[in-house]
C-alpha cells in the first residue's frame, strides 16, 4: 500500500530489510533465518575475528569457537566508566533486567556461531560506516569490528519505565545486529511523533526526544493503561516494534493469578 | 478512515490512517504503539461507571478504553495487542453479531456497539475473569489472541473446541460447554473444558493458549519470602 | 493418517486427518479442537502421575484420539509459539526434549525413564525422551521459535535450552558453557551439549528457559 508523505511526515511502507544503511562494503558474512517471528543470526567468523554478543544469546557454535565473558563498557570508558558499568550490570543481572555482560566469540581458525535473543521477533543488520544509531538497550544483539557501544541516560522520568532508562548508542565502523520484540516498522519523522516507550527499538537522525506520561486528560494519567511515551521532534527515523514486554507482563498478571 | 493489519499472523499490528478530522477509533487501553502527536487521546470508561466497575470486579476487560480522535487529515495511529499473535479485522455489516472472548477485543469504530453479555457466560472460560463480549453494529472491528487465528467453518455436524483456544464466533451458532471425557479425564488428561458448536457459522480458534503460557511461566516467578 | 502443519512457521497448528478407526497419540494439553466423532482415551498412569504433572513434575501424559464411524479431524498445538516438524521414524530412533513431543503414530514407543541424562537440561521439569519403533511411523515435534535442522558431520556445540530432537546415531556429552561457574553465570549461557558423529539435530531458535526467566522474573512473586 503506497502512502504519500503527508503533513510533515512520511510513512515507510515496507519493513526495512537489513535496515537501509549505506549498503556497501563487505560486512561480516552472516545469515538471518527464521524471521520474522523467531529470527536467528549465524555469524561466520574469520580467523582471529571477534564478535561481541549479548550475554545469553548463543544457540550453537563450532567447537573451535571460544567464548569469553566481558563487561560491556564503552571501550573509551576510564576506570570510573568501568565501575559504573559494572555496578549497572550487576544490578540489572540481579533484578532480571537487561544484562550488560557480553560474550566475546572468536575462533583462531575461523568458525560459525548462532545467536538469538530471548524474546521472539526479528534480527536486523546494520553496517556502520562512521555513523551512529541509538538503540533501546534490550535491542542490542551483537556487533563486530570497530563499534563503540555507549550507554546514554534517557532522563529522570525514564527511570520509572522498565524500558528506556538507558539507551545504547552504537557508533563506528563495523557490523551491528539488533532485534525487535515482534516485527519492526520504520517511521520517518518530520515534525513531531509519539511512540509508546516499550515499543521503541531505536532511532537515528536529527531527533530530540522527551519521555513523559501518556496523557489523556486527568483520568488518563493513571488509568489510560498507557505507560510512558517518547515524543520525538525533528527530522529522522524512528524504529518501532510491534510488541511490548511491559504490556505482555500486564496481560499475564491475571493469567498467573497475580 | 483507512486501516491495514500488518505483520500477520505473528505480531498483528494495525496501522490506521485518518482521512478527516473528527474520525475516531476506540482502542483497548495500553494498546497504543505510536501516533501523530496531534491525534488526541481521551480515556473513558466504556458503558458508564457501573458497567466498567462490573468488568473490573470480574477482572476481565480493563476498566478503561482510549478514544483516539484525528484533528487533521492524513494523521496515523498504530495499535497492537499485548500477547504475541494475530489480529483479525472484521467488517461488521449489522446482520450478525459477533461474540468475542473478552480479552480478544482490540479496537473498533464507535459505530460498533460492545455489550458485555452476562447470561450464558458463567464458567465459559476457565481463565481469570474472562467473559463474553457481544459486538454488533456497522463498522470495523479488530480482535486478537495469543497465537495465530485459525477459522473453522461449522456446519450441522458440529465442531468441538478447547475453551482456552476460543477467540470468538459468529451469531447463528449454538454452543454447549462440557468436560471432555468425563471427570477423570479432566483431571488426568490435561484437557479441560471444551465447547461444542453446532449450526451455521464460523468459530475463530487461537493456535496457542494463554493458560498454557501462564502455567509455563509459573515456575519462573520469584518466590515470596516467608515472613 | 495425514498431518498438515498449518500457520507455519510461528503459529504452527497440526491438522491431523484420521481415517475411520485410525488413531494418533498426543501430548495431554495439546488438543485445540476436533470433530465430534473423535474419541479420546487417556493413557492410564495412575492418579499420582497426574498430580505430579499438575505441579510441574517430571511426568509425561498422553491421550489417544481415535476416529469413529467416519473420517475425523484433530487440531493439535504446542504450548509456546513456534514451528512444528513431522519426523519419519528411523530404525535408530530419536532423542527429544520432553516438552518438544506433540504427537506420534500409535506404534511409536516413547521411553521416559532414561538414565544418564541427569542435569541435561537446566530448565524445570524438562527431561529427555527416546522415540523408537518397529514399524513405520511419524513423530510430531514442536519448538519454541523456528525449527532449524542442523547437520552434524564432525562436531557441534549446542546450548541445551535450544535442543529439540536429534538422531540417536550421534554421540553427545553435556558440559558447562563457560570456563568456570562465575563465567557461566555471567555469560548467561547454561549448559551445552557437545555432539560428535553424523546425524541431524533440530534446534529451536528460542530458548524457553531464557524466555521464562526473562518474563517470569518480572511477574509478581508467587507463594
Amino acid at each position: 500500500m503506497d502512502v504519500q508523505p503527508q503533513q510533515g511526515h512520511a510513512l515507510a511502507t515496507a519493513p526495512p530489510q537489513g535496515i537501509a544503511g549505506p549498503a556497501s562494503g563487505s560486512g561480516t558474512p552472516h545469515e538471518i533465518t527464521h524471521g520474522p517471528a523467531f529470527a536467528m543470526l549465524r555469524v561466520d567468523l574469520a580467523p582471529g575475528q571477534v564478535v561481541v554478543a549479548e550475554a545469553g544469546a548463543m544457540v550453537a557454535r563450532h567447537q573451535g569457537v571460544g567464548m569469553e565473558v566481558k563487561l560491556n563498557a564503552s571501550r573509551s570508558a576510564g576506570f570510573f566508566g568501568l565501575v559504573q558499568a559494572f555496578v549497572i550490570a550487576i544490578i540489572r543481572r540481579l533484578v532480571g533486567g537487561e544484562t550488560f555482560f557480553v560474550n566475546h566469540f572468536s575462533a583462531p581458525r575461523g568458525g560459525s556461531v548462532w545467536l538469538a535473543p530471548a524474546m521472539s521477533g526479528q534480527v536486523f543488520h546494520r553496517r556502520l560506516q562512521g555513523g551512529a544509531i541509538t538503540l533501546s538497550t534490550g535491542a542490542f544483539l551483537a556487533s563486530s569490528g570497530d563499534v563503540d557501544l555507549a550507554l546514554k541516560f534517557g532522563g529522570l522520568r525514564a527511570i520509572f519505565a522498565r524500558e528506556g532508562a538507558f539507551f545504547l548508542e552504537a557508533r563506528g565502523h563495523g557490523d551491528l545486529w539488533f532485534t525487535s520484540y515482534g516485527g519492526i516498522e520504520a517511521i520517518d519523522v518530520n515534525g513531531s511523533y509519539i511512540v509508546d516507550n516499550g515499543h521503541l527499538v531505536g532511532f537515528e537522525g536529527a531527533l530530540t526526544f522527551d519521555i513523559h506520561a501518556a496523557g489523556g486528560g486527568a483520568m488518563g494519567l493513571f488509568a489510560s493503561g498507557e505507560g510512558l511515551v517518547c515524543e520525538f521532534k525533528g527530522q529522522g527515523r524512528v524504529y518501532i516494534q510491534s510488541r511490548n514486554q511491559g504490556s505482555l507482563l500486564q496481560w499475564l498478571r491475571p493469567l498467573v493469578g497475580a | 478512515m483507512r486501516y491495514e493489519v500488518r505483520q500477520k499472523p505473528d505480531y498483528g499490528l494495525v496501522r490506521v490512517m485518518f482521512d478527516a478530522p473528527g474520525e475516531q477509533l476506540l482502542v483497548e487501553s495500553s494498546a497504543m504503539v505510536a501516533r501523530d502527536t496531534a491525534v488526541t487521546m481521551k480515556t473513558q470508561m466504556t458503558g458508564g461507571l457501573f458497567d466498567a466497575a462490573k468488568r473490573k470486579l470480574l477482572g476481565g476487560e480493563s476498566l478503561f478504553q482510549n478514544t483516539f480522535t484525528a484533528t487533521a487529515p492524513g494523521q496515523t495511529l498504530w495499535v497492537a495487542p499485548a500477547p504475541e499473535g494475530d489480529v483479525q479485522e472484521l467488517h461488521c455489516d449489522g446482520s450478525t453479531p459477533v461474540f468475542l472472548q473478552s480479552g480478544a477485543f482490540l479496537a473498533c469504530a464507535p459505530s460498533v456497539q460492545l455489550d458485555t453479555k452476562w447470561g450464558g457466560a458463567k464458567g465459559f472460560f476457565s481463565g481469570a475473569g474472562l467473559f463474553l463480549l457481544r459486538a454488533a453494529g456497522v463498522g470495523p472491528l479488530f480482535f486478537s489472541c495469543y497465537g495465530g487465528i485459525h477459522p473453522v467453518d461449522v456446519g450441522p455436524a458440529g465442531y468441538i473446541v478447547d475453551t482456552n483456544h476460543i477467540v470468538g464466533w459468529t451469531g447463528g451458532l449454538e454452543y454447549r460447554v462440557t468436560k471432555l471425557g468425563g471427570l477423570k479425564s479432566l483431571f488426568l488428561s490435561g484437557e479441560g473444558l471444551v465447547c461444542e458448536f453446532r449450526g451455521q457459522g464460523r468459530v475463530w480458534v487461537s493456535t496457542r493458549n494463554p493458560s498454557s503460557l501462564a502455567a509455563f511461566l509459573q515456575p519462573f516467578r520469584p518466590v515470596k519470602p516467608r515472613s | 493418517m495425514q498431518i498438515n502443519v498449518l500457520h507455519r512457521p510461528a503459529q504452527a497448528l497440526a491438522q491431523v486427518w484420521l481415517q475411520p478407526g485410525e488413531a494418533i497419540v498426543a501430548e495431554s494439553g495439546a488438543l485445540v479442537g476436533m470433530t465430534p466423532n473423535v474419541q479420546m482415551q487417556t493413557q492410564s498412569g495412575g492418579v499420582m502421575s497426574g498430580l505430579k504433572r499438575m505441579f510441574g513434575g517430571e511426568s509425561f501424559f498422553r491421550n489417544t484420539f481415535t476416529a469413529q464411524q467416519g473420517n475425523g479431524e484433530v487440531l493439535l498445538a504446542h504450548a509456546l509459539p513456534g514451528d512444528m516438524a513431522v519426523l519419519e521414524m528411523t530404525p535408530e530412533g530419536y532423542f527429544l526434549q520432553s516438552s518438544a513431543f506433540i504427537a506420534s503414530s500409535p506404534g511409536v514407543n516413547i521411553d521416559t525413564k532414561l538414565g544418564g541424562f541427569r542435569g541435561f537440561f537446566s530448565g524445570a521439569g524438562v527431561f529427555v525422551l527416546k522415540a523408537t519403533t518397529q514399524s513405520p511411523g511419524q513423530l510430531l515435534v514442536g519448538g519454541f521459535g523456528g525449527l532449524q535442522e542442523l547437520v552434524c558431520d564432525g562436531n557441534l556445540v549446542i546450548d541445551t535450552g535450544h535442543l529439540v530432537a536429534w538422531d540417536a546415531t550421534l554421540q553427545y556429552q553435556v558440559g558447562k558453557s563457560g570456563a568456570g561457574w562465575i563465567a557461566s553465570f555471567l555469560s548467561g549461557e547454561g549448559l551445552v551439549c557437545h555432539f560428535q558423529g553424523r546425524g541431524r539435530i533440530w534446534v529451536q531458535t528460542r530458548n524457553p528457559v531464557e524466555y521464562g526467566r526473562a518474563v517470569g522474573s518480572q511477574l509478581p512473586p508467587r507463594e
